[in-house]
């Protein structure tokens, strides 16, 4: 779940057209209009990637009038095919993929259930990917590959693709490198027991 | 009692309140003191910045290092990106570091006859950080306008690697060699465990958002430093590779400048001095059994620093974090996605968060890292309606306050904290070099649990920590 309080404001005497907002928006909230960069305030998640990157510092942050609220009931969906999505991205639905939003495996597992077939969307619905915009694209990437999507990169710079997982660590490197100080098996039994574990957890109140 | 050390200055920058905000530091209250890193473990080693010699004895000491590294490769017209991370900026102020690149562009320009030299600065989560560090250092002059802050979710470019494609920035590859400026400080144990330390910035501050999300999400607590591993033993960075410089750190501050053409080579030297200059600090830390803890320096939560050591270790000062046979830290990004939403971890392993801090005094400290978890996990009070504006507007600490409570000034925060947290020992992370602010209380604590911590690092902790990263320990004898 995600309030989003913040919304970006382009100064168009200032804005010269250089589509880097654009690029690096995601949830592909903008759009170069004559020149000038135009935002939709409907799918703005307030992450702020536009203000950070312009290189004219034209874009501005300002509080919305009205926060808006982004989330996406796991309750709403069947249970078991989140559990399935989960297991098959070797991820337990509790688990937080999102820090910034504390936003679950199973929200993303529901949204995209409910139909949203690109990390665009899936950040649209439930906020993923607008806090620091660095550290879930690859959860979001493993759960739609668990659900049989490939989805199309966008033109930008918003994500290239889905990276190895420490299963994917080929025997050969394990080796080469376990006296190194990487404990990878290791990691893999606490990976996979954290996945394994059945909670039905209440959200804390 | 000591007089208490002069913490380090508020600093202009969007990612916190203007320090015209900060009316009263935490050490400036009449109970507090200070206690020498020296005098609690004389063993510290001697350092070369700050010292009478002030900022030349860093380029002094890069020069004599940078004589033994061979720049033949780089011809004249050649280009070269000098690679930087924002973290180097946070050490003593930044002026050491901002020295050392400033050396390094110097010795490369009159070694090799190339002027094609740029400063590529990387950053964590706070995108134009380095920005502000490239322009109130002075490097954008110094780099003749070719400096510039890069950030992860700019143009990127893929790695082929031992394990599968991953992502760097486009910005830092775009040279015919590049140059590793980085530094020692053991910084974010929590994460790199200290392993391959000295190649972390290849996985993080030099990496994409999908490599940087590899390292916390696909790889593991004692895993994850090897995307840094990955991506710097690729062809094609070491077809660019070509040499390091660190400033080589301690708790009390610059102990030397070290260089190489091997960056292997370097990681192991300093994964020694890691352990060894921060070992005993670090375990001092956790024999605190009770204390309230004040946060007040230019950085972001997770990062404000006591003793040269960082709060995030701090808050996971119950455990050895140096000991890889301990799976998950009491704070690392692993161990916050495996709370559940009862608010309890999904596996029984999990320690929680040091149950010495009994309360956070949040004096002074930045937005622009996702520190909810903090927090949720240790009572907190922030200082001032701005500094709680600052963390609601905030796209990464959307949650800190609903877990904060509001103090209108530190006297008020001070107060409720003695009443509340029943202690008077209070460990204040500001920066203080050489030594830490702290109470009378703690003090006392501290100097009584030092000789025996300086025993158990050195005979039992020291020698396993080096066994565990496949460095025989009596080579250091």
């Amino acid at each position: 779940m995600r309030i989003v309080t913040m919304l970006a404001e382009v100064d168009e005497q200032k804005c010269i057209g250089c589509k880097i907002c654009q690029k690096v928006c995601p949830t592909l909230a903008i759009e170069i209009v004559n020149k000038v960069s135009k935002i939709d305030a409907e799918k703005c998640r307030g992450c702020g990637n536009c203000n950070q990157r312009c290189p004219e510092d034209a874009v501005s942050m300002v509080k919305r009038e009205t926060p808006v609220k982004v989330f996406v009931d796991p309750e709403t969906v069947d249970r078991k095919k989140i559990e399935e999505m989960c297991e098959k991205a070797r991820m337990n639905p509790e688990q937080i993929v999102c820090y910034c939003t504390a936003t679950r495996a199973e929200e993303v597992a529901a949204a995209i259930i409910k139909g949203a077939d690109t990390p665009e969307k899936i950040s649209l619905e439930t906020g993923v990917r607008t806090g620091c915009k660095v550290e879930c694209i690859q959860p979001v990437l493993r759960l739609l590959e668990a659900a049989g999507i490939q989805p199309e990169r966008p033109d930008g710079y918003q994500w290239y693709g889905r990276t190895p997982t420490i299963w994917d660590i080929p025997e050969e490197v394990k080796h080469k490198y376990s006296k190194r100080g990487f404990y990878f098996d290791e990691d893999i039994k606490l990976l996979d027991e954290v996945a394994k574990i059945k909670k039905t957890g209440k959200e804390e109140q | 009692m000591r007089k208490p050390i002069t913490p380090m200055k508020p600093r202009v920058s969007q990612y916190g309140v203007d320090p015209k905000y900060v009316t009263k530091r935490m050490a400036e209250y009449p109970e507090m003191t200070s206690v020498m890193l020296k005098d609690l473990f004389p063993d510290t080693p001697d350092v070369i910045y700050p010292s009478e010699k002030g900022i030349s004895a860093v380029r002094e000491a890069a020069e004599k290092a940078l004589e033994n590294v061979d720049m033949s490769m780089i011809k004249p017209g050649d280009s070269v990106n000098v690679c930087a991370s924002h973290h180097g900026f946070t050490l003593l102020g930044g002026e050491p570091y901002a020295e050392l690149l400033k050396t390094v562009r110097d010795v490369i320009a009159e070694r090799t006859g190339t002027e094609n030299i740029r400063l590529r600065a990387g950053v964590g989560l706070r995108f134009r950080e380095t920005e502000e560090y490239i322009k109130s250092f002075g490097l954008d002059k110094h780099y003749k306008g070719k400096a510039k802050g890069v950030a992860p979710v700019d143009e990127g470019i893929p790695i082929e690697t031992e394990i599968g494609t991953l992502y760097g920035i486009k910005a830092i590859y775009d040279a015919d060699w590049i140059v590793h400026v980085h530094n020692s400080d053991v910084r974010e144990v929590h994460f790199h465990r200290q392993v391959d330390r000295a190649v972390k910035p290849f996985g993080m501050s030099y990496a994409r958002i999908e490599t940087r999300s590899t390292y916390h999400q696909n790889l593991g607590p004692r895993g994850a430093n090897f995307t840094a591993r990955a991506i710097f033993a690729s062809d094609f960075v070491q077809s660019k590779f070509a040499f390091t410089a660190f400033l080589e750190m301690s708790p009390v501050g610059v102990v030397s400048v070290d260089a190489d053409n091997d960056l292997y080579a370097l990681n192991d030297r300093l994964t020694v001095s890691g352990c060894k200059y921060y070992g005993k600090i670090m375990t001092l830390m956790g024999e605190i059994d009770e204390c309230i803890v004040g946060l007040d320096f230019p950085c972001p939560v997770p990062y404000v620093f006591a003793a040269g050591v960082i709060y995030a270790n701090f808050a996971g000062a119950n455990v050895d974090l140096f000991d890889l046979d301990g799976s998950l830290p009491p704070y690392t990004w692993y161990t916050e996605a495996f709370y559940g939403k009862d608010g309890k971890p999904l596996v029984d392993n999990a320690p929680p968060v040091n149950p010495a801090i009994k309360m956070v005094v949040h004096n002074y400290a930045w937005g622009g890292y996702p520190s909810a978890f903090f927090s949720e996990h240790a009572p907190t009070i922030v200082v001032g309606r701005e500094q709680a504006d600052l963390l609601n507007r905030d796209p990464q600490n959307l949650d800190y306050m609903k877990h904060a409570v509001i103090a209108d000034e530190l006297d008020t925060a001070m107060k409720f904290a003695y009443e509340v947290s029943g202690t008077d020992k209070v460990i204040i992370f500001d920066g203080a070099v050489g030594g830490v602010n702290v109470s009378e209380s703690l003090g006392k604590l501290l100097h009584e649990k030092a000789p025996a911590v300086s025993e158990k690092v050195d005979k039992e902790l020291l020698p396993k920590w080096l066994r565990q990263r496949g460095i025989d320990p009596e080579t250091i004898k």
